[in-house]
């Protein structure tokens, strides 16, 4: 590969300065004037009832309310993957805070109180509040009408249950793998539901202007899919996608909570209400937690084992997902797990279950992590735990098995390139695994821990990125895409990867977020996939605007295009070294031939992606035959942690995280996923976790009593460690890291505690608390 | 989301216009100083005063005095003013010990004292540091001033001796005028800003007895006494803090809560009582951590 210029140094974000002065307006900042009228939804107080009545007399007859909106004005329903959700419910409601109905006024004061007003009344359900109580015989069914419910073909819903889908992965012959087996473990791990938390809650603005065009302003990572979404579900009111348009600036943060659509519909329906107004609604801190998307509840079911030499022979995985009340996002969460739960290791037999349970608590959905986190924190407990059976060390007994390119997956398809043996040996060497650390003072023991992640983007099959990107008279460069920068770098990643082609400097880019408009299709900001995708379109576009200066250098002056290369903006000759053409100027203007015309024209360029080897289908009963994972990122970890015993307060000493990214396309900012993605991790082992009352209400929707790690929670020393073996699809080798750098934090921190003290926990979070009772068990 | 009732607002310039309205309005009123409890409440529509009356503008309220022998925190006296009182840190330094924990830097510059005991949730950090100090409540109503020895002042779970139509003017604390150590041992859920899981003070003095007082695992911030007694002016020996800490289940009675549960709130405040007294006692002694690290 030639030496690169641009792709592979650490750019100065692009976004970064007018994030950091202020400048940034996000939806909420912006103005619309004072037509703007507020939403303000009314919520349902029970996790499962039937709506009876609903009178919105009184709240209708408060000066300065301008409508009040029902289920029964917009019965759609709509979703991602199945259709199984409610504008407004209609019936029937399914999680405490659903919304059931909405005053639109033109004060949000005022559309506060009148909520009050509307009186709704409900007949209580029993509700339905973890996976056991949602697949017990005699279940009350969450969705009756689940089976008639439009869905993508890979989802596998039950008739007449509350399982929404179930992804079976079958490879090989599991009891013979366990009667190969010298040693075999089986064991339950739970993992609670988890909030999002970014900075910036959901706020959508919808205007249905007097010509009928319906633009929606709203803080979200999937732009092109709300208006796909909104397009479908708004048909019946004769709406189509080019009636539709959808911005999104920047956003304050994601996490996989602003993907798809939630709220947003909302704001889509509410201008439609109010033909002319611009209506903002917008999320509290309260709404954020309680009804977007929360990271899904495990329950998870563990069977492993090897032979005396240390070889996994069999795998057995029974999952059950609590995912709330509607699972359109949710249940494909699911699915990326049922296909991917052996995690990076070679074995042979697999025998994978992965159910999607409807429950009575708000719905779940994407998450950084894609379901990846959940299923680690079982699956790399255990292989410690086989290790300490088996007496091998931990560490090596991963090295021995770890996946390379070419092993083939537990679906059927072949392992892509992977330097996860290179990662494994640069995390171990960091963290000086197999020596023993001195804690610090008494009554305090130093334990160390390891794991290793990988993940899959989790997309349909036809997924696309497109790209569009022109000059400028100075030769600078817009570029228009659709992915969404949310603090992860994307932008810059983007404008590097579109300076290597053409050889300008970064700061001469300038890219765009999101007008369904105007800007080039991307289908969603998840999975990790942008900047491979993505990327690959750029640099598509890229190659298109070079290819047509040199066609017109090759038509004014001859020389020929085999022979031109761009270096330092300009157009050169391999053939004529003495041949220089500047492109300020040309990029517009052209060539001016002896005769006084000009060859050429404004220069831009357009590409696309899709990962066209990619299929969902496959037998419904043990997944083989498709290839729905375009490629695994791969990493380890390690940790070392101290813990005081008499309080269970641990803190973590240092910690490292090796990961293949193929090219780091700005090695900076790989490292900032690494150390985020850590801290995030490891509060979710740490202390977070969602709390529910027997009534299916959420104890903790704030930051007094759901926290989040502050400076002072971050670990003393972070080692991000980049592994680079190509992926031979991706813009210059590069593949997706966003998500990844989360999963391995959970179960390490299990791994260490039981280093330390000879306790396994297997619950999440694992607090101080946990830890320090169960010193206290062990002593009794 | 904004504080959707309407209501009245009135910034009194002085005890006599604030008193004024208090007893015009009753239980309909609601004094503001810091803010930082009462607005949330209204914003969650939980409190909804028909007149919020702000002390701010009041002279007599503000400021702060502290001299060996007397710290007076004025009722407007903040948790950033008294972390940044040179003076604190030398005649009382367990309160700035206490202060550094509470919340965050933005909370700590608009939060008062007086606003935290009136608030008098089990849990807040102010109650057991004044509890070892043996301050006094100064409150002024229709029948004029008195004062409320702390150890009357919390009558349970948010409610205090404060009458309804009375405000804090001021909170005294009668510190020692000669060297003492004290330890604020609070318990959170992480790093960052928290409400206490549990918290124990410590007041050590110079005639080597001890005070004790255990925040959020009672009804009330409470002193206590079997331990202060047990103690005595013995020297902290190792067996005698043994001795402490089993008294500790007579002192307290901690419930589960979404903070932490019965059993971890019973195991850690022995824990955190043998830190306190040695951290107290290593700092009467002249040495110890610096005042306003953390013990746990």
């Amino acid at each position: 590969m030639p030496e690169l210029k641009y792709v592979g140094t650490s750019t100065t974000r692009i976004d970064g300065a007018e994030k950091v002065t202020g400048a940034t307006r996000y939806v909420d900042d912006l103005d619309f004037g004072p037509d703007l009228l507020h939403a303000v939804v009314v919520e349902s107080p029970y996790a499962h009832a039937r709506i009876t009545a609903i009178d919105k007399s009184a709240a209708e007859a408060v000066p300065g309310v301008v409508k009040v909106i029902t289920g029964q004005d917009f019965p759609y329903r709509f979703g991602l993957y199945m259709k199984d959700r409610y504008v407004l419910a209609l019936d029937r409601v399914r999680f405490v805070g659903e919304q059931v109905a909405a005053v639109i006024a033109r004060d949000p004061k005022i559309a506060q109180r009148a909520a009050k007003l509307v009186e709704v009344t409900y007949e209580e359900l029993p509700p339905i509040l973890d996976q056991a109580a949602s697949v017990c015989d005699g279940a009350d069914l969450v969705h009756p009408g689940l089976y008639d419910y439009e869905r993508v073909p890979w989802f596998f819903p039950k008739k007449d249950t509350n399982i929404a889908h179930w992804r079976k992965t079958r490879k090989g012959d599991v009891e013979k793998g366990f009667e190969e087996a010298d040693v075999v473990l089986e064991d339950t791990y739970t993992v609670p539901r988890y909030a999002h938390c970014a900075i910036e809650p959901h706020v959508a603005v919808g205007l249905f202007d007097q010509s009928g065009r319906l633009t929606l302003w709203t803080a979200s990572q999937s732009p092109h899919t709300q208006r796909n979404v909104f397009a479908e579900t708004l048909a019946p009111l004769g709406l189509s996608h080019k009636d539709i348009r959808v911005i999104s600036p920047l956003i304050g943060g994601g996490f996989g909570g602003k993907a798809g659509v939630t709220m947003e519909v909302l704001a889509a329906v509410f201008a439609i209400a109010v033909k002319g107004h611009p209506v903002k609604l917008r999320w509290t801190r309260e709404q954020e937690f309680g009804n977007t998307y929360q990271r899904q509840g495990l329950h998870a079911e563990l069977k492993m084992g090897a032979t005396s030499d240390g070889t996994i022979t069999a795998i057995e995985y029974t999952m059950h997902w609590d995912a709330g009340a509607y699972v359109e996002y949710g249940a494909n969460v699911v699915n990326a797990v049922g296909l991917s739960a052996t995690g990076p290791y070679r074995i042979p037999n697999v025998k994978i279950d992965s159910l999607c349970l409807y429950t009575n608590l708000p719905p779940g959905g994407p998450y950084r992590g894609f379901g990846y986190s959940e299923f680690h924190f079982g699956l790399e407990s255990h292989i410690n735990r086989l290790a300490a059976k088996l007496g091998i060390d931990p560490v090596e007994f991963r090295r021995k098995n770890a996946i390379v390119e070419g092993d083939t997956l537990a679906y059927g398809a072949s392992m892509n390139p992977s330097g996860l043996i290179e990662a494994i040996d640069k995390a171990a060497e960091a963290v000086e695994w197999g020596k023993a650390h001195e804690p610090s003072g008494p009554g305090k023991v130093v334990g160390k821990g390891f794991s290793l992640m990988w993940k899959a983007p989790a997309m349909p099959p036809n997924a696309g990125s497109a790209a569009f990107l022109k000059f400028s008279e100075d030769g600078s460069i817009n570029i228009s895409v659709s992915g969404m920068e949310m603090g992860q770098g994307y932008l810059t990643a983007i404008a590097q990867i579109a300076a290597e082609v053409l050889s300008i400097p970064p700061e001469k880019i300038r890219v765009e977020t999101p007008d369904t408009d105007r800007n080039a299709y991307e289908w969603q900001t998840v999975g990790s996939h942008v900047t491979w995708g993505c990327g690959n379109a750029v640099r598509d576009a890229a190659i298109e605007a070079r290819d047509r200066m040199f066609d017109t250098v090759h038509r004014a002056l001859g020389y020929e295009v085999d022979d031109l290369y761009l270096e330092d903006e300009k157009v050169k000759c391999r053939t004529a070294p003495e041949f220089e053409l500047p492109l300020p100027g040309f990029v517009i203007y052209g060539i001016q031939m002896e005769d006084g015309t000009f060859r050429g024209g404004p220069v831009m360029g357009s590409g696309a992606f899709m990962p066209e080897f990619s299929s969902a289908l496959s037998d419904p009963e043990t997944s083989q035959g498709g290839h729905p994972n375009v490629h695994y990122t791969v990493g380890a970890a390690g940790t070392i942690l101290e813990i005081d015993k008499q309080t269970g307060k641990m803190e973590i000493l240092k910690t490292a995280l090796a990961v293949d990214v193929g090219q780091a396309i700005n090695p900076d900012l790989v490292k900032g996923q690494i150390v985020g993605g850590l801290l995030q991790g490891f509060a979710t082992v740490l202390y977070e976790d969602m709390r529910f009352d027997e009534h299916g209400r959420l104890l903790n929707p704030n930051f007094t009593d759901y926290k989040i790690p502050t400076a002072l929670d971050a670990p003393r020393e972070v080692v991000p460690i980049i592994v680079e073996t190509a992926q031979p699809d991706g813009p210059f080798g590069a593949r997706g890291v966003g998500e990844h750098t989360m999963i391995p934090a959970a179960p390490m921190i299990a791994n260490a505690v039981a280093d330390a003290l000879g306790v396994r926990l297997k619950s999440m979070p694992i607090t101080a608390e946990k830890v320090a009772l169960a010193v206290e068990a062990e002593k009794e | 989301m904004p504080i959707a009732h309407e209501l009245e607002y009135a910034r009194p310039e002085t005890i006599e216009e604030a008193l004024g309205l208090l007893e015009k309005h009753g239980s309909g009123a609601r004094p503001l100083a810091g803010g930082t409890d009462v607005v949330p409440a209204m914003r969650d529509g939980n409190l909804t005063p028909e007149i919020v009356i702000d002390l701010k503008a009041i002279p007599g309220l503000a400021g702060f005095t502290c001299d060996a022998g007397l710290v007076r925190l004025g009722a407007l006296t903040t948790f950033t003013d008294i972390i940044e009182s040179a003076a604190v840190l030398e005649h009382a330094p367990l309160l700035h010990e206490m202060a550094v924990t509470v919340a965050s830097l933005g909370v700590r510059n608009r939060a008062t004292v007086a606003g935290n005991i009136c608030s008098a949730v089990p849990s807040c950090d102010s109650g057991t540091i004044l509890l070892v100090y043996d301050a006094s409540v100064h409150v002024v109503g229709p029948g004029g001033e008195r004062a409320i020895p702390i150890a009357d002042w919390f009558t349970g779970p948010k409610r205090t001796a404060l009458g309804e139509a009375e405000i804090v003017t001021s909170v005294t604390l009668p510190v020692p005028s000669d060297w003492h150590g004290g330890a604020y041992v609070k318990l959170g859920r992480y790093g960052g800003e928290d409400l206490a899981q549990a918290s124990v003070a410590v007041l050590a003095l110079s005639d080597g007895s001890c005070r004790v007082a255990f925040g959020a695992v009672a009804a009330t911030p409470v002193r206590a006494p079997k331990i202060e007694a047990l103690l005595g002016s013995a020297d902290l020996t190792d067996a005698l803090i043994e001795d402490a800490k089993k008294l500790v289940s007579e002192e307290t009675s901690p419930i589960a809560d979404i903070r932490a549960s019965r059993e971890y709130r019973e195991h850690m405040l022995p824990v955190m009582l043998e830190r306190g007294l040695r951290a107290a006692a290593r700092r009467r002694a002249g040495g110890g951590p610096a005042y306003g690290t953390r013990h746990i």
